[in-house]
């Protein structure tokens, strides 16, 4: 999942909240704890905002982020590459 | 690979797949069908004054446009500068280059130029389909035939206004068809 996730924020500049829960077909809770960890990790970068009165979060994917997502690509690609 | 790491890629390409699916404000197809409406059917009325309304609606066709995606992306939870960058440069291609050719063309020969541009046109909309927005690779195929009908329509008293109502029907069919979406969101 977490994959997933870093993959998109890799390939757009930021996604909010539902719009990554909508693309995931996860819940609130379980995308809600994901996020957290990445944020944790400081793998993304967030920013909140008011849209109709209501909190939009959005998330970005930090440079810690993808220096770790082009690591994980990259141990991939050794994993599938000599097969 | 094991079968869990197969699974897991699936997902991740299926993921970024769907995400690849975003919809283009229809606003913005509704905006150009009135824009090609009144500028094509001016070629029957008001020749003279074609070049200043596409210099001045087009530039600001052009600015409404990026404006409505803007919208569009942020409505929709999901920014890219590179998304909009590549549309903007596709649009602005084509319009730079109908800048170039109606500059370039001698003021006695509109009827054969505005032909020209029309030709352009369909190639536009022919490559953003392809590219950009699949619905509008029909735009393009309309925007053609549209050209080649132009040819039989010579004794026709108002051909352009003919064209001009393709175009724009066109346009609002394209809207609302697949990979297009309202701004409600």
């Amino acid at each position: 999942m977490r994959l997933a996730i870093a993959v998109l924020l890799s390939r757009w500049d930021r996604l909010s909240f539902s719009r990554l829960r909508e693309l995931t077909g996860e819940t609130d809770g379980s995308l809600g704890a994901h996020m957290r960890r990445m944020e944790e990790a400081g793998y993304v970068s967030v920013d909140k905002e008011f849209r109709d009165r209501k909190p939009v979060t959005w998330y970005a994917l930090a440079p810690t982020g993808r220096r770790a997502l082009d690591a994980h690509l990259r141990a991939l690609e050794d994993l599938i590459g000599p097969g | 690979m094991s079968p869990d790491a197969n699974s897991d890629l699936g997902y991740v390409r299926e993921v970024v797949q769907r995400s690849e699916r975003q919809a283009m404000p229809r606003e913005i197809l509704w905006l150009w069908a009135a824009i090609s409406l009144v500028g094509f059917a001016l070629i029957d009325f008001e020749p003279e004054r074609v070049g200043l309304y596409w210099l001045v609606a087009g530039v600001g066709g052009f600015v409404l446009s990026a404006w409505l995606g803007s919208r569009r992306a942020h409505a929709t939870g999901q920014e890219s500068r590179e998304t909009g960058r590549r549309h903007q440069l596709h649009w602005a291609g084509m319009g730079v280059a109908i800048f170039l050719l109606a500059f370039s063309a001698d003021g006695s020969s509109a009827q054969p130029t505005a032909r020209t541009i029309l030709l352009m046109v369909a190639l536009g909309y022919w490559l953003a389909g392809v590219h950009l927005v699949p619905a509008l690779k029909w735009m393009g195929v309309l925007a053609a035939a549209t050209y080649v009908a132009l040819a039989f329509l010579e004794g026709f008293p108002y051909p352009w206004t003919a064209a001009a109502i393709a175009i724009a029907a066109g346009l609002v069919v394209a809207s609302f068809a697949g990979g297009t979406a309202g701004a409600e969101r």
